[in-house]
């Protein structure tokens, strides 16, 4: 009784340390995600295909979090410089330039099964359910991200400014509805 | 006082409610409320009323263990309700100054002060800020909890608190009243001290 007791803690850990390496497989080769999800299933034969699958959507949720946390960034970057008086265009034009790209990549952010069943995440299962509501939400804001970016060519600080606050309510607008309160 | 009292418990309780459901807006401006009241509770503990002034009512260990050993009388808190409020200002106040440092996780919104620390301090503030919730509402479960233990044992607490009017032991000095234009003065300094505040504390 005892040794058994022993070895099924035993067994998870090391489950446990086998999924942590994948991930972090997959993290490293993160920026070529599409790449290695092709590769990973052309090399496997069929029958292993949903050994791979968790992993391969670990990695698009792994990306989609650090996309997130860029884009958080970026917006608070550019919120310190409108609010600071006299705003640096050129650190806004960057910052809303890495937006409206990974605003772009968002699209291939949300496959089903990347909710809370596969890993710690914000992302609620609501998504999933209202996926036509969901894409159009997702598409707001990228319409938003791509016109707040344009606008940052310009030297019309107030457009930019209220382009800004446009591309926020689509963010809102989405966190609101399909992000639960999450701490990391 | 008492308005002040039952103002800041539903503000607490707005800020919570309003923070859940998403009106970070109007969760700043409840803060700032806070914010007011708590300074002017500040001043007033220094020239309101007696019972409010903090040199009247807060005391050392000794006067403590003089009120557990029944050796106190008088209006007002006890020495050991005196450590609550104490506290619970203390608490407030840091969870007041966390929310004026801090920004969102996404970048909408920002407490009035957040520029006069870098992004990253913003963000560990907002998380301190979060967990320090659970400080005040410690606080707030023993305050209640003593005032349920008072009333247990005969003693009405939430009626003064309410009416203004309490029973006091023979012999005992009634509170002596604050001016009501010491308050106004007390409550236009607290105003003015929030709203340079709200505009980013300048000239820092």
């Amino acid at each position: 009784m005892r040794f058994a007791s022993i070895t099924v803690p035993a067994l998870c850990v090391s489950l446990v340390a086998c999924g942590g390496s994948g991930a972090s497989q997959a993290n490293n080769s993160q920026a070529n995600i599409s790449d290695a999800a092709r590769t990973g299933t052309a090399a496997q034969p069929a029958t292993v295909q949903n050994a791979s699958a968790p992993v391969d959507l670990r990695a698009v949720m792994h990306e989609r979090h650090e996309g997130m946390e860029t884009i958080g960034k970026s917006n608070k970057a550019i919120k310190r410089e409108f609010d600071g008086g006299s705003p640096d265009l050129a650190t806004i034009r960057g910052s809303a330039a890495k937006i409206a790209d990974l605003s772009q990549k968002a699209s291939l952010w949300f496959p089903a099964g990347t909710g809370p069943e596969l890993g710690k995440t914000g992302a609620k299962p609501d998504i999933w359910q209202n996926p036509q509501d969901f894409a159009a939400k997702l598409h707001n804001f990228q319409v938003a991200a791509k016109a707040f970016s344009a606008a940052t060519g310009g030297n019309d600080v107030n457009a930019i400014k209220s382009k800004f606050a446009d591309l926020g309510g689509t963010c809102k607008a989405c966190h609101d509805k399909y992000r639960s309160e999450m701490h990391h | 006082m008492r308005l002040v009292h039952w103002l800041l418990a539903i503000l607490i309780g707005f800020s919570w409610w309003s923070v859940r459901n998403h009106h970070t807006d109007w969760h700043i401006w409840s803060g700032c409320a806070i914010l007011t009241l708590l300074v002017f509770r500040l001043l007033w503990g220094l020239v309101g009323s007696s019972t409010a002034r903090f040199s009247n009512f807060v005391r050392g260990p000794r006067a403590i263990g003089d009120y557990f050993r029944g050796r106190w009388s008088g209006a007002g808190h006890n020495p050991l309700g005196a450590m609550s409020v104490v506290a619970i200002l203390a608490a407030l106040a840091v969870q007041v100054g966390l929310g004026l440092i801090s920004q969102d996780e996404d970048g909408l919104y920002a407490g009035p002060l957040y520029r006069l620390v870098g992004t990253d301090a913003s963000d560990s503030a907002r998380d301190i800020h979060e967990l320090w919730f659970n400080a005040i509402l410690g606080l707030i479960a023993l305050h209640v909890a003593a005032i349920l233990f008072y009333r247990i044992r005969g003693r009405h607490l939430t009626k003064p608190m309410v009416t203004g009017r309490a029973v006091l032991d023979p012999g005992t000095q009634p509170m002596r009243r604050g001016k009501w234009w010491v308050a106004l003065i007390c409550l236009a300094v607290s105003i003015g001290i929030t709203r340079w505040i709200i505009a980013g504390a300048p000239p820092f």
